[in-house]
């Protein structure tokens, strides 16, 4: 279980740092979302396999179940922001729009 | 497949859908890898014990999110989904041979039971505490049904 807990959190935290540095590399505002996706899903498995390691991981599926919520309700409010963004300068590139704005 | 192997094949195919859903320059493939990616982290889950928590990173990631990214993705016009048969088979077919692999993984390991044997006088998702890999094929077409409905209604209105 051991082992299975170090690859696991690896992943995790491999997934939450591709997430990162893609959130800062992208332009695209969907993939923008996505990356952000894939940084929840690297903490909630972290979480998870921190938990692993004991008899009882209620505490660490809590907080996984707090993370999964909290990451849809995040991603559901961007996704509105990215569409009226979208309507307003009809376009979803990072650089255009800070072009546009000014 | 041993026990050892499998979480290094659950990391590494999780990593691996992911590098596809955020290297890849088209948005539709994009979001089938990611689809793909939220479905691994609910087997990940499920296969660890946590039947609950696996169905509800599903039901979340793999459904909703993805059907609200797929909703936004069309809104925006910023790719085309040529959702015909083709796509289809690219959403279902790798997904029925992953549930399959897992299915004949814990029938090897002796945890799986015969799908007969499920006990209906359960709840209606009692399946989702029971952790049947086979089972989770049953979300896997309801995801996938959503996410061409949702593209064949918004790709007629353009």
């Amino acid at each position: 279980m051991l082992g299975d807990q170090t690859v696991l959190i690896a992943t995790g935290t491999a997934l939450l740092l591709i997430g990162i540095s893609s959130i800062s590399v992208s332009r695209n505002l969907v993939k923008s979302i996505m990356s952000f996706q894939v940084s929840v899903f690297g903490a909630n498995l972290a979480l998870f396999s921190s938990g692993l390691g004991y008899g009882s991981h209620l505490l660490s599926d809590t907080f996984v179940l707090l993370s999964i919520l909290v990451g849809a309700s995040v991603e559901a409010v961007g996704l509105a922001v990215i569409v009226l963004v979208y309507r307003r300068y009809g376009t979803l590139d990072s650089d255009e729009i800070r072009r546009l704005r000014n | 497949m041993s026990n050892e192997l499998v979480p290094i094949f659950l990391g590494g195919a999780l990593i691996a859908s992911v590098a596809v859903a955020l290297l890849s320059r088209r948005v539709s493939v994009s979001l089938i890898a990611l689809f793909y990616a939220s479905l691994i982290l609910g087997l990940t889950f499920t296969f660890y014990g946590d039947a609950l928590l696996g169905l509800v990173t599903m039901v979340t990631f793999a459904g909703a999110v993805s059907v609200l990214l797929l909703t936004v993705i069309l809104i925006t016009g910023e790719s085309s989904l040529p959702m015909g048969a083709k796509s289809v088979g690219l959403l279902l077919i790798p997904s029925a041979g992953a549930v399959g692999a897992f299915s004949i993984l814990a029938v090897l390991q002796g945890t799986g039971v015969a799908p007969t044997s499920i006990d209906t006088s359960l709840s209606a998702m009692a399946f989702a505490w029971s952790n049947r890999p086979w089972d989770l094929l049953v979300l896997i077409v309801v995801f996938a049904s959503a996410m061409v409905t949702v593209v064949n209604l918004l790709g007629k209105e353009k």
